[in-house]
């Protein structure tokens, strides 16, 4: 996994940029105020399953290159395992392992009846061809088919998947059982089982968790000045559904630099320019400034809240004295460093925890496979609507458990997620 | 019985009328005009023309008097890009596999058309069922249905009756899935009785989807959807119903016929009796006092606002074309207009909305009885009649626009969005193997 635009330089700054330490963190913080028993913990800690696939695949050049994929099902006691699945050259177990943990407590702190599952294939997607590409997604689907399913594991786009390989998943498994199996995979085009809102789903979950984290606050949208990193699924939908709230998004920023503009950007302006130009340098109303590598002005920016929506590992240790923002929703995930957390905590900053905030996209996946379940498909209102509601249902129970215990609410996400699967195992038991 | 009074009393209205000898070249050629329209690849396009898979099965059967009798089923499946296939059986005793090819394909373009997700398929025993005994009949359909176990089914290919007289083999053959799977196989089959998971609404459909699509072209053409006048030709499953729903909704039936009688009153029928009549009588009364009895070939040159052919197929051709006075037609009917007088319509104006998308009411109510059945949840009439609205208000509006975009007649635009529907899928799941 890359580790953002700020390098780490010693091993104190390698283990605070390690994302899955700072999980690994706030799971031990949150099993401690539960007071979870070892072999509970040991449960929740360990993946139920670990599948390494070698699949060989044709390449155009008519040699056969076999490549390693993996699926992991972290744990399945809230239901089939879901998550995405992604190609790139840096996957490795590990990573796999500590995504799909990820998935369960994601799913668990907004209550979809979900575990928690995570694949990947080492691959360089840049260096193939699409029919490359369709090759191994359908060789990796059938090497995978024997733990997948409707009702067992059910994977989503992730890095460099998209919706042309959730259909030919869907394509394959369909073939192969000999049936439209629609609900095998989430992220799919709408013609063939795809949900409606899903595309802004995510960025649309954040702006929602914002408008929850402002009433803590005592905010009001219109007098809130937002800095937003990142314009695309997530950063900029969620920076445009903002602004039509009534927010002022002072700044937003791409991979290659960020705009500024105290009054307030015109987001929709703002989105056509980007897709215009292909970057935001060179909008007329904003200065601009470009990223320098190992600094993140845009987040010392004059502002109110601040939603972190590129990659992790964005505010540390360096630079969690400096923001200025009250209220951070984590639009990424692991954007905040474990070391930055607790700083941002002591200074009394509310951090909307991206395993709540970011929860958007599985929730309408979810929304997804219900649809799939049925056959019938409900409209963009409908969506949006049952969307709010679960995000709104998350962000009360989460405020609640933290109130309860006394924590900020990433501490409080954590405990309210594992206290539900484990208490989810303790009702189930152990079934041999 | 010939495709025109097939059409007539079909409450799953099957192909427009086919040249005999070659039924699926006559069928495809608008989709194939559609697909040159879009610019399709010519090879994607090779794929939409073939049925996916086309199963022959010998029925064996024995009679009451203890003799045999082996008899041709089919199963045609046309394309599966959007989902399980949905389609017919039909029971005929000169039935043959060409015409089924093009009832198949037929069936893919109006499933796209109207957004339910399914591929087309259609089947059929080649027997008259008059010729059998009950028993008989029962055990034909289910070894015809045994035969196919492995093609058939909720997720693969979904069975519908052709006319809702045939409740009886839908029965049947559900019974013959489930007893054989082991499960209760609702969603294998549609067109149900209700007691065995039929959705409410159904033998209305056709007159509820006409009569919702009535009203959204007759706002786009600026007159008032709540009050119009309606010239209605048959009087059967598809006109008849449709006569009484707009009735009940407060427009005037100013025409309605059946074979034997065209009644016109420009002050409107009183279709309560009328239908009641002809429940009784089997027809229309030749004469009502106040009111006018026409020459068939006169009725359909009225002057109304709508005019609905929802009985034969050429009802409307290029001689009585340029004399018809409705502001808008819509097709009740399989191919009541034909391509000549299609152009004449264009050409003065005259809007046409084809039977792709105007009878499409129960294609889209087998869809929400196998909703039902997969959830296990039955839908209340008035959930029924809100969500056909709304299927068919979406699908209205796709029209419009591909309608909008292309320049052309409401049919074309309905025919190039069923085969870019189906063309999109079957590019995004790519070719398997």
């Amino acid at each position: 996994m890359s580790t953002g635009t700020a390098a780490p330089a010693t091993k104190a700054l390698q283990d605070e940029f390690n994302p899955f330490l700072s999980m690994a963190k706030g799971f031990d913080t949150a099993a401690n105020h539960l007071k979870l028993d070892e072999g509970i913990r040991d449960v929740l800690r360990m993946p139920d399953r670990e599948l390494t696939v070698n699949v060989p695949v044709l390449m155009d050049n008519n040699r056969v290159k076999v490549f390693t994929g993996y699926r992991v099902q972290h744990n399945t006691l809230r239901g089939p395992a879901k998550g995405g699945i992604r190609f790139a050259p840096e996957v490795n177990i590990d990573e796999v392992r500590a995504l799909s943990a990820w998935m369960t407590w994601k799913c668990s702190v907004v209550n979809v009846p979900f575990g928690g599952g995570k694949g990947g294939v080492i691959c360089d997607p840049r260096e193939m061809s699409q029919r490359e590409l369709e090759r191994l997604t359908r060789g990796y689907t059938v090497a995978i088919m024997d733990i997948l399913g409707p009702d067992r594991d059910v994977p989503a786009p992730d890095m460099n998947t998209n919706e042309q390989t959730m259909a030919w998943i869907m394509d394959t498994y369909s073939m192969h059982a000999r049936r439209t199996t629609t609900a095998v995979v989430t992220g799919k085009p709408l013609n063939i089982g795809g949900s409606k809102g899903r595309r802004e789903a995510t960025g649309r979950g954040v702006m929602i968790s914002a408008n929850e984290a402002l009433k803590m606050a005592g905010m009001r949208p219109e007098n809130t000045r937002v800095v937003v990193q990142g314009a695309g699924n997530v950063g900029g939908l969620g920076a445009l559904l903002m602004h039509r709230e009534g927010y002022r998004i002072v700044s937003l920023s791409d991979m290659y630099g960020f705009i500024h503009n105290p009054r307030g950007l015109d987001m929709p302006a703002v989105l056509a320019y980007l897709k215009a130009n292909g970057r935001l340098e060179g909008f007329p109303e904003a200065d601009y400034a470009p990223t320098t590598p190992g600094h993140v002005p845009q987040l010392e920016l004059d502002c109110d809240l601040i939603v972190p929506a590129a990659t992790e590992n964005q505010i540390t240790s360096i630079n969690a004295d400096k923001i200025k923002a009250r209220v951070i929703v984590e639009g990424a995930n692991g954007p905040t460093t474990g070391v930055a957390s607790d700083i941002l905590d002591s200074r009394g900053i509310i951090v909307v925890p991206d395993i709540l905030a970011n929860a958007g996209g599985v929730t309408v996946s979810y929304f997804e496979w219900v649809q799939d379940r049925m056959g019938y498909f409900w409209t963009e209102e409908i969506v949006n609507s049952r969307l709010e509601q679960i995000m709104v249902q998350s962000f009360g129970a989460v405020r609640a458990t933290a109130e309860q215990y006394g924590v900020p609410l990433r501490t409080g996400a954590y405990i309210l997620a594992i206290d539900r699967v484990a208490s989810v195992y303790r009702m189930r038991g152990l079934s041999a | 019985m010939d495709h025109t009074t097939r059409e007539t009393i079909g409450t799953l209205p099957s192909v427009p009328t086919l040249d005999e000898e070659t039924p699926f070249r006559t069928m495809m050629a608008s989709f194939d005009e559609a697909a040159r329209i879009l610019g399709l690849d010519e090879q994607e396009y090779l794929v939409l023309r073939k049925s996916d898979r086309e199963i022959a099965v010998s029925v064996p059967a024995r009679m009451d008097d203890g003799s045999f009798r082996v008899i041709d089923g089919y199963r045609v499946q046309h394309n599966m890009g959007l989902g399980p296939f949905l389609g017919p059986v039909r029971l005929s005793s000169d039935l043959r596999i060409e015409e089924l090819r093009a009832l198949a394909a037929w069936m893919t373009w109006k499933c796209a058309v109207l957004g339910v997700p399914f591929g087309g398929a259609a089947g059929g025993i080649k027997v008259d069922r008059a010729s059998l005994s009950r028993s008989e009949l029962e055990r034909v359909v289910r070894r015809w249905t045994a035969s196919l176990l492995g093609d058939i089914g909720g997720e693969r290919d979904v069975l519908a009756p052709e006319f809702s007289s045939e409740e009886d083999v839908m029965a049947w053959a559900l019974d013959t899935i489930s007893e054989h799977e082991r499960v209760t196989a609702n969603p294998a089959v549609t067109g149900k009785p209700e007691a065995l998971g039929g959705s409410a609404g159904y033998h209305d459909a056709v007159a509820q989807g006409l009569r919702i699509i009535t009203r959204l072209a007759a706002a786009r053409q600026g007159l008032d959807p709540s009050c119009l006048d309606v010239v209605i030709q048959g009087a059967g499953t598809v006109g008849g119903n449709l006569a009484r729903v707009l009735h009940a909704e407060g427009h005037r039936i100013v025409g309605l016929s059946d074979v034997q009688t065209s009644l016109f009153s420009p002050a409107g029928l009183d279709i309560p009796a009328l239908l009641a009549y002809r429940a009784e009588h089997g027809r229309l009364p030749a004469s009502v006092s106040g009111v006018r009895s026409l020459d068939p070939a006169q009725f359909l040159e009225q002057p109304c606002h709508v005019l609905a052919p929802c009985a034969v197929a050429n009802a409307i051709h290029a001689e009585n074309a340029e004399r018809i006075q409705a502001a808008l037609v819509i097709e009740g009917a399989h191919g009541p207009t034909t391509p000549g007088a299609d152009e004449i319509l264009g050409r003065r104006g005259i809007p046409v909305v084809p039977d792709i998308l105007a009878n499409g009411g129960n294609v889209v109510v087998s869809y929400f009885e196998w909703v039902q059945n997969r959830t296990g949840f039955k839908w209340l009439g008035d959930v029924v009649d809100a969500r056909l609205r709304r299927m068919l208000r979406e699908a209205w509006d796709a029209v419009l626009e591909v309608q909008e975009e292309h320049d052309t007649s409401l049919r074309m635009a309905a025919h190039i969005l069923a085969v870019r529907r189906v063309a999109a899928a079957d590019h995004a799941r790519g070719i398997y193997a």
